[in-house]
Protein backbone atom coordinates (compact mmCIF):
# COMPACT_ATOMS: atom_id res chain seq x y z
CA UNK A 1 0.00 0.00 0.00
CA UNK A 2 1.35 3.41 -0.83
CA UNK A 3 2.26 5.60 2.09
CA UNK A 4 2.60 9.28 2.84
CA UNK A 5 4.32 11.34 5.49
CA UNK A 6 2.26 12.65 8.41
CA UNK A 7 3.35 15.33 10.80
CA UNK A 8 1.41 16.51 13.81
CA UNK A 9 2.09 20.13 14.77
CA UNK A 10 0.78 21.63 18.01
CA UNK A 11 1.64 24.85 19.84
CA UNK A 12 3.87 22.92 22.22
CA UNK A 13 5.42 20.18 20.13
CA UNK A 14 5.92 18.64 16.73
CA UNK A 15 5.53 14.94 16.20
CA UNK A 16 6.71 13.21 13.09
CA UNK A 17 4.53 10.16 12.64
CA UNK A 18 6.63 8.95 9.74
CA UNK A 19 5.12 7.21 6.72
CA UNK A 20 1.57 6.00 7.17
CA UNK A 21 -1.10 4.49 4.98
CA UNK A 22 -4.27 6.12 6.18
CA UNK A 23 -5.51 8.73 8.60
CA UNK A 24 -9.10 9.26 9.63
CA UNK A 25 -10.06 12.64 11.09
CA UNK A 26 -13.15 14.18 12.66
CA UNK A 27 -14.23 16.89 10.20
CA UNK A 28 -16.82 19.44 11.16
CA UNK A 29 -19.46 17.56 9.15
CA UNK A 30 -18.34 14.03 10.01
CA UNK A 31 -15.35 11.74 9.78
CA UNK A 32 -13.24 11.56 6.65
CA UNK A 33 -10.23 9.53 5.62
CA UNK A 34 -7.06 10.56 3.82
CA UNK A 35 -4.89 8.23 1.81
CA UNK A 36 -1.75 8.78 -0.23
CA UNK A 37 -1.85 11.11 -3.26
CA UNK A 38 -4.79 13.08 -1.96
CA UNK A 39 -5.54 16.35 -3.69
CA UNK A 40 -4.26 19.47 -1.92
CA UNK A 41 -6.72 20.62 0.68
CA UNK A 42 -7.33 22.40 3.95
CA UNK A 43 -9.98 20.82 6.08
CA UNK A 44 -11.16 21.97 9.48
CA UNK A 45 -11.19 19.40 12.26
CA UNK A 46 -13.50 19.35 15.25
CA UNK A 47 -13.44 17.52 18.56
CA UNK A 48 -13.06 13.80 18.04
CA UNK A 49 -10.69 10.92 17.52
CA UNK A 50 -8.01 10.56 14.91
CA UNK A 51 -7.12 7.12 13.67
CA UNK A 52 -3.69 6.63 12.18
CA UNK A 53 -2.91 3.44 10.27
CA UNK A 54 0.76 2.60 10.03
CA UNK A 55 2.09 -0.76 8.81
CA UNK A 56 -1.40 -2.19 9.03
CA UNK A 57 -1.74 -1.22 12.70
CA UNK A 58 -4.08 1.44 14.04
CA UNK A 59 -3.52 3.86 16.82
CA UNK A 60 -5.82 6.54 18.12
CA UNK A 61 -5.48 10.15 19.22
CA UNK A 62 -8.00 12.40 20.93
CA UNK A 63 -8.03 15.98 19.70
CA UNK A 64 -9.83 19.17 20.57
CA UNK A 65 -9.74 20.42 17.02
CA UNK A 66 -7.57 22.15 14.48
CA UNK A 67 -7.17 21.57 10.78
CA UNK A 68 -5.37 19.40 8.31
CA UNK A 69 -3.23 20.73 5.50
CA UNK A 70 -2.66 18.35 2.62
CA UNK A 71 0.04 19.09 0.10
CA UNK A 72 1.96 16.97 -2.37
CA UNK A 73 4.97 16.55 -0.13
CA UNK A 74 3.23 15.65 3.09
CA UNK A 75 0.18 15.89 5.26
CA UNK A 76 0.21 18.08 8.33
CA UNK A 77 -2.25 17.95 11.17
CA UNK A 78 -2.30 21.27 12.99
CA UNK A 79 -4.00 20.55 16.26
CA UNK A 80 -4.58 22.70 19.28
CA UNK A 81 -4.11 19.65 21.52
CA UNK A 82 -3.89 15.92 21.05
CA UNK A 83 -3.42 12.95 23.33
CA UNK A 84 -2.54 9.40 22.44
CA UNK A 85 -5.06 6.86 23.61
CA UNK A 86 -2.61 5.29 26.07
CA UNK A 87 -1.56 8.58 27.70
CA UNK A 88 -5.03 9.93 28.47
CA UNK A 89 -5.61 10.65 32.13
CA UNK A 90 -8.95 8.92 32.57
CA UNK A 91 -9.58 10.33 36.02
CA UNK A 92 -9.04 13.88 34.86
CA UNK A 93 -11.34 13.35 31.89
CA UNK A 94 -14.01 11.84 34.12
CA UNK A 95 -13.90 14.70 36.59
CA UNK A 96 -14.01 17.20 33.71
CA UNK A 97 -17.10 15.44 32.41
CA UNK A 98 -18.67 15.51 35.87
CA UNK A 99 -17.97 19.22 36.23
CA UNK A 100 -19.42 20.03 32.84
CA UNK A 101 -22.54 18.01 33.60
CA UNK A 102 -23.02 19.81 36.90
CA UNK A 103 -22.58 23.18 35.29
CA UNK A 104 -25.37 22.34 32.86
CA UNK A 105 -27.90 22.90 35.65
CA UNK A 106 -26.50 26.27 36.61
CA UNK A 107 -27.77 29.45 35.01
CA UNK A 108 -25.76 32.28 33.48
CA UNK A 109 -23.01 30.09 32.08
CA UNK A 110 -21.45 30.13 28.66
CA UNK A 111 -23.48 27.28 27.20
CA UNK A 112 -21.37 26.86 24.09
CA UNK A 113 -18.18 26.66 26.13
CA UNK A 114 -19.62 24.19 28.59
CA UNK A 115 -20.89 22.03 25.77
CA UNK A 116 -17.44 22.06 24.19
CA UNK A 117 -15.71 21.02 27.38
CA UNK A 118 -18.25 18.25 27.91
CA UNK A 119 -17.66 17.04 24.36
CA UNK A 120 -13.91 17.11 24.88
CA UNK A 121 -14.15 15.07 28.07
CA UNK A 122 -16.51 12.50 26.56
CA UNK A 123 -14.25 12.22 23.53
CA UNK A 124 -11.15 11.66 25.64
CA UNK A 125 -12.90 8.93 27.59
CA UNK A 126 -14.03 7.28 24.38
CA UNK A 127 -10.55 7.33 22.89
CA UNK A 128 -8.95 6.11 26.10
CA UNK A 129 -10.98 2.92 25.85
CA UNK A 130 -9.46 2.09 22.48
CA UNK B 1 40.81 46.69 66.44
CA UNK B 2 37.03 47.09 66.00
CA UNK B 3 37.61 48.25 62.47
CA UNK B 4 39.20 44.97 61.43
CA UNK B 5 36.24 43.01 62.67
CA UNK B 6 33.80 45.31 60.87
CA UNK B 7 35.55 44.78 57.58
CA UNK B 8 35.62 41.04 58.12
CA UNK B 9 31.86 41.03 58.73
CA UNK B 10 31.20 43.06 55.65
CA UNK B 11 33.25 40.70 53.52
CA UNK B 12 31.24 37.82 54.92
CA UNK B 13 27.89 39.41 54.14
CA UNK B 14 28.92 40.42 50.63
CA UNK B 15 30.07 36.87 50.02
CA UNK B 16 26.74 35.43 51.09
CA UNK B 17 24.87 37.91 48.89
CA UNK B 18 27.09 36.87 46.05
CA UNK B 19 26.13 33.27 46.60
CA UNK B 20 22.47 34.21 46.28
CA UNK B 21 22.94 36.24 43.12
CA UNK B 22 25.06 33.49 41.64
CA UNK B 23 22.34 30.93 42.32
CA UNK B 24 19.63 33.21 40.92
CA UNK B 25 21.67 33.67 37.80
CA UNK B 26 21.95 29.93 37.27
CA UNK B 27 18.24 29.39 37.84
CA UNK B 28 17.35 32.20 35.44
CA UNK B 29 19.69 30.77 32.82
CA UNK B 30 18.05 27.35 33.05
CA UNK B 31 14.55 28.82 32.90
CA UNK B 32 15.48 31.01 29.98
CA UNK B 33 16.77 28.06 28.02
CA UNK B 34 13.53 26.20 28.63
CA UNK B 35 11.47 29.21 27.55
CA UNK B 36 13.55 29.56 24.42
CA UNK B 37 12.93 25.93 23.55
CA UNK B 38 9.22 26.42 23.97
CA UNK B 39 9.33 29.44 21.70
CA UNK B 40 11.02 27.35 19.05
CA UNK B 41 8.40 24.65 19.47
CA UNK B 42 5.51 27.06 19.12
CA UNK B 43 6.83 28.75 16.01
CA UNK B 44 5.94 26.15 13.32
CA UNK B 45 2.33 25.98 14.46
CA UNK B 46 2.02 29.75 14.52
CA UNK B 47 3.64 30.09 11.10
CA UNK B 48 1.43 27.50 9.41
CA UNK B 49 -1.65 28.98 10.98
CA UNK B 50 -0.99 32.51 9.88
CA UNK B 51 0.09 31.17 6.50
CA UNK B 52 -3.31 29.61 5.94
CA UNK B 53 -5.14 32.67 7.22
CA UNK B 54 -3.19 35.00 4.95
CA UNK B 55 -4.00 32.71 2.12
CA UNK B 56 -7.72 32.67 2.73
CA UNK B 57 -8.35 36.18 3.91
CA UNK B 58 -8.55 37.91 0.51
CA UNK B 59 -11.42 35.59 -0.42
CA UNK B 60 -13.43 36.20 2.71
CA UNK B 61 -15.76 39.06 3.53
CA UNK B 62 -14.44 40.93 6.54
CA UNK B 63 -17.94 41.63 7.83
CA UNK B 64 -18.38 37.94 8.38
CA UNK B 65 -16.36 37.84 11.53
CA UNK B 66 -16.51 40.21 14.46
CA UNK B 67 -12.82 39.64 15.13
CA UNK B 68 -11.99 41.26 11.82
CA UNK B 69 -14.34 44.14 12.48
CA UNK B 70 -12.58 47.49 12.13
CA UNK B 71 -14.58 50.01 14.13
CA UNK B 72 -14.16 53.65 14.94
CA UNK B 73 -11.92 53.70 18.00
CA UNK B 74 -13.72 55.06 21.02
CA UNK B 75 -12.24 52.92 23.75
CA UNK B 76 -8.99 50.98 23.79
CA UNK B 77 -7.88 47.87 25.63
CA UNK B 78 -4.29 47.50 26.76
CA UNK B 79 -2.68 44.22 27.69
CA UNK B 80 0.51 44.77 29.68
CA UNK B 81 2.76 41.75 30.08
CA UNK B 82 5.09 42.08 33.06
CA UNK B 83 6.52 39.61 35.57
CA UNK B 84 5.57 38.54 39.06
CA UNK B 85 8.97 39.08 40.61
CA UNK B 86 11.55 41.78 40.53
CA UNK B 87 15.33 41.42 40.59
CA UNK B 88 15.39 41.53 36.83
CA UNK B 89 17.11 44.82 36.18
CA UNK B 90 15.00 47.35 34.34
CA UNK B 91 12.70 44.70 32.84
CA UNK B 92 9.51 45.79 34.56
CA UNK B 93 10.32 49.47 34.90
CA UNK B 94 10.79 49.86 31.18
CA UNK B 95 7.69 47.99 30.15
CA UNK B 96 5.50 49.80 32.66
CA UNK B 97 6.88 53.17 31.66
CA UNK B 98 6.23 52.48 28.00
CA UNK B 99 2.72 51.17 28.65
CA UNK B 100 1.84 54.09 30.87
CA UNK B 101 3.13 56.60 28.34
CA UNK B 102 1.04 55.06 25.59
CA UNK B 103 -2.06 54.85 27.74
CA UNK B 104 -1.70 58.43 28.92
CA UNK B 105 -1.28 59.59 25.34
CA UNK B 106 -4.66 58.06 24.49
CA UNK B 107 -6.26 59.18 27.73
CA UNK B 108 -6.43 57.25 30.96
CA UNK B 109 -10.24 57.46 31.03
CA UNK B 110 -10.86 55.62 27.78
CA UNK B 111 -8.40 52.77 28.33
CA UNK B 112 -9.15 49.40 29.88
CA UNK B 113 -6.07 47.61 31.20
CA UNK B 114 -5.45 43.88 31.40
CA UNK B 115 -2.53 43.21 33.72
CA UNK B 116 -0.41 40.14 33.31
CA UNK B 117 2.07 39.67 36.14
CA UNK B 118 2.05 41.15 39.62
CA UNK B 119 4.23 44.11 38.75
CA UNK B 120 1.79 45.48 36.18
CA UNK B 121 -1.16 44.93 38.48
CA UNK B 122 0.47 46.74 41.39
CA UNK B 123 1.64 49.58 39.18
CA UNK B 124 -1.69 50.32 37.53
CA UNK B 125 -3.77 49.65 40.61
CA UNK B 126 -1.82 52.20 42.60
CA UNK B 127 -2.35 54.78 39.90
CA UNK B 128 -6.08 54.15 39.57
CA UNK B 129 -6.31 52.86 36.05
CA UNK B 130 -9.35 50.87 34.93
CA UNK B 131 -8.19 47.28 35.37
CA UNK B 132 -10.49 44.71 33.83
CA UNK B 133 -8.54 41.64 34.81
CA UNK B 134 -5.18 40.67 36.27
CA UNK B 135 -3.38 37.38 35.97
CA UNK B 136 -0.69 36.67 38.51
CA UNK B 137 1.19 33.73 39.99
CA UNK B 138 1.13 31.50 36.97
CA UNK B 139 4.55 32.08 35.41
CA UNK B 140 6.15 29.12 37.11
CA UNK B 141 3.73 26.63 35.63
CA UNK B 142 3.14 28.55 32.42
CA UNK B 143 1.15 26.47 29.94
CA UNK B 144 -0.82 26.93 26.75
CA UNK B 145 -3.98 26.73 28.85
CA UNK B 146 -3.10 30.06 30.46
CA UNK B 147 -2.83 31.68 27.05
CA UNK B 148 -6.26 30.36 26.08
CA UNK B 149 -7.82 31.54 29.33
CA UNK B 150 -6.38 35.04 29.06
CA UNK B 151 -7.10 35.21 25.36
CA UNK B 152 -10.76 34.31 25.85
CA UNK B 153 -11.39 37.16 28.26
CA UNK B 154 -9.52 39.70 26.17
CA UNK B 155 -11.16 38.61 22.94
CA UNK B 156 -14.67 38.62 24.36
CA UNK B 157 -14.02 42.11 25.70
CA UNK B 158 -13.44 43.10 22.11
CA UNK B 159 -16.32 41.15 20.55
CA UNK B 160 -18.73 42.52 23.15
CA UNK B 161 -17.70 45.94 21.84
CA UNK B 162 -16.46 47.27 25.18
CA UNK B 163 -13.31 48.31 23.36
CA UNK B 164 -12.61 48.88 19.68
CA UNK B 165 -8.93 48.04 19.67
CA UNK B 166 -6.64 45.85 21.73
CA UNK B 167 -2.98 46.67 22.15
CA UNK B 168 -0.38 44.43 23.71
CA UNK B 169 2.78 45.76 25.31
CA UNK B 170 5.39 43.11 25.95
CA UNK B 171 9.11 42.41 25.90
CA UNK B 172 10.31 40.70 22.78
CA UNK B 173 13.18 38.30 23.24
CA UNK B 174 15.97 39.13 20.82
CA UNK B 175 18.91 37.50 22.53
CA UNK B 176 20.27 37.06 26.00
CA UNK B 177 21.71 40.55 26.10
CA UNK B 178 18.82 42.45 24.59
CA UNK B 179 15.05 42.56 24.88
CA UNK B 180 12.96 44.91 22.87
CA UNK B 181 9.78 46.46 24.12
CA UNK B 182 7.06 45.91 21.57
CA UNK B 183 3.63 47.39 21.26
CA UNK B 184 1.39 45.37 18.94
CA UNK B 185 -2.21 45.69 17.92
CA UNK B 186 -3.83 42.33 18.61
CA UNK B 187 -7.34 43.22 17.51
CA UNK B 188 -8.88 43.94 15.09
CA UNK B 189 -6.78 41.63 12.98
CA UNK B 190 -5.06 43.27 10.07
CA UNK B 191 -3.17 41.26 7.54
CA UNK B 192 -1.05 42.30 4.64
CA UNK B 193 -3.19 41.40 1.71
CA UNK B 194 -0.35 40.23 -0.47
CA UNK B 195 0.18 36.54 0.05
CA UNK B 196 1.25 33.85 -2.34
CA UNK B 197 -1.97 32.28 -3.48
CA UNK B 198 -2.13 28.54 -3.68
CA UNK B 199 -4.80 27.61 -6.16
CA UNK B 200 -6.63 24.42 -6.82
CA UNK B 201 -6.90 23.52 -3.19
CA UNK B 202 -9.94 21.99 -1.64
CA UNK B 203 -11.50 23.71 1.35
CA UNK B 204 -13.76 21.75 3.62
CA UNK B 205 -16.40 22.71 4.79
CA UNK B 206 -15.76 26.11 3.14
CA UNK B 207 -13.36 29.02 3.34
CA UNK B 208 -15.56 31.06 5.65
CA UNK B 209 -15.95 28.33 8.24
CA UNK B 210 -12.26 27.54 8.15
CA UNK B 211 -11.40 31.18 8.76
CA UNK B 212 -13.95 31.27 11.55
CA UNK B 213 -12.36 28.37 13.34
CA UNK B 214 -8.80 29.45 12.60
CA UNK B 215 -8.87 33.02 13.80
CA UNK B 216 -9.58 32.28 17.46
CA UNK B 217 -6.78 29.72 17.34
CA UNK B 218 -4.52 32.29 15.76
CA UNK B 219 -5.25 34.70 18.60
CA UNK B 220 -4.58 32.02 21.18
CA UNK B 221 -1.22 31.29 19.68
CA UNK B 222 -0.45 35.01 19.54
CA UNK B 223 -1.24 35.27 23.23
CA UNK B 224 0.97 32.25 23.87
CA UNK B 225 3.74 33.88 21.90
CA UNK B 226 3.50 37.07 23.95
CA UNK B 227 3.69 35.10 27.17
CA UNK B 228 6.67 33.06 26.05
CA UNK B 229 8.56 36.05 24.67
CA UNK B 230 8.01 37.95 27.86
CA UNK B 231 8.97 35.01 30.04
CA UNK B 232 12.18 34.38 28.13
CA UNK B 233 12.98 38.10 28.27
CA UNK B 234 12.33 38.24 31.98
CA UNK B 235 14.67 35.37 32.65
CA UNK B 236 17.32 36.84 30.35
CA UNK B 237 17.05 40.22 32.06
CA UNK B 238 17.30 38.58 35.45
CA UNK B 239 20.26 36.54 34.36
CA UNK B 240 22.14 39.61 33.18
CA UNK B 241 21.19 41.60 36.27
CA UNK B 242 22.34 38.83 38.57
CA UNK B 243 25.53 38.39 36.61
CA UNK B 244 26.28 42.10 37.10
CA UNK B 245 25.43 41.81 40.77
CA UNK B 246 27.81 38.89 41.13
CA UNK B 247 30.57 40.85 39.39
CA UNK B 248 29.94 43.86 41.58
CA UNK B 249 30.10 41.66 44.65
CA UNK B 250 33.45 40.38 43.41
CA UNK B 251 34.76 43.93 43.09
CA UNK B 252 33.49 44.76 46.52
CA UNK B 253 35.13 41.73 48.03
CA UNK B 254 38.40 42.67 46.35
CA UNK B 255 38.26 46.22 47.70
CA UNK B 256 37.26 45.12 51.15
CA UNK B 257 40.01 42.52 51.28
CA UNK B 258 42.49 45.19 50.30
CA UNK B 259 41.17 47.46 53.00
CA UNK B 260 41.26 44.62 55.46
CA UNK B 261 44.88 43.80 54.66
CA UNK B 262 45.88 47.44 54.89
CA UNK B 263 44.18 47.81 58.24
CA UNK B 264 45.80 44.62 59.48
CA UNK B 265 49.20 45.80 58.28
CA UNK B 266 48.68 49.15 59.98
CA UNK B 267 47.73 47.43 63.19
CA UNK B 268 50.85 45.26 63.09
CA UNK B 269 53.04 48.26 62.35
CA UNK B 270 51.67 50.25 65.27
CA UNK B 271 52.04 47.29 67.56
CA UNK B 272 55.68 46.80 66.53
CA UNK B 273 56.32 50.50 66.89
CA UNK B 274 54.98 50.35 70.41
CA UNK B 275 57.17 47.35 71.29
CA UNK B 276 60.29 48.88 69.76
CA UNK B 277 59.78 52.24 71.39
CA UNK B 278 59.06 50.48 74.70
CA UNK B 279 62.30 48.49 74.43
CA UNK B 280 64.13 51.65 73.39
CA UNK B 281 62.84 53.41 76.50
CA UNK B 282 64.01 50.56 78.72
CA UNK B 283 67.56 50.70 77.31
CA UNK B 284 68.08 54.30 78.36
Amino acid sequence: MSTFQLEIVTPTKILDEGYIEHVRCPGLDGYFGIMANHRGAIIAIGIGEIKVTQNGKDHYLATSGGFIEISKAKVELLLETYERADTIDIQRAESAMQRAKERKQAKDIDIARNKASLLRAVNRLKVSRR
Amino acid sequence: MAKLKDIRNRIKSVKSIQKVTQAMKMVAAAKMRRAQERMEEARPYADRLSGVIYNLLPDVERELLDLLDVREVKRVGYVVVSSDRGMAGSFNTNILKKAQNEIDAIGKKIVDVFCIGKKARDHFKRRDYTIIESHTDFWNELSFGHAIKMGDVIISHFTNKYVDEIHVVYNEFINVASQKIQSDILLPLVFDEEADQITGRLYEPNKEDIIKSLIPRHLNIQMWKYLLESYASEQAARMVAMENATDNANDMIKNLTLQFNKARQAAITTEMLEIVSGAEALKK
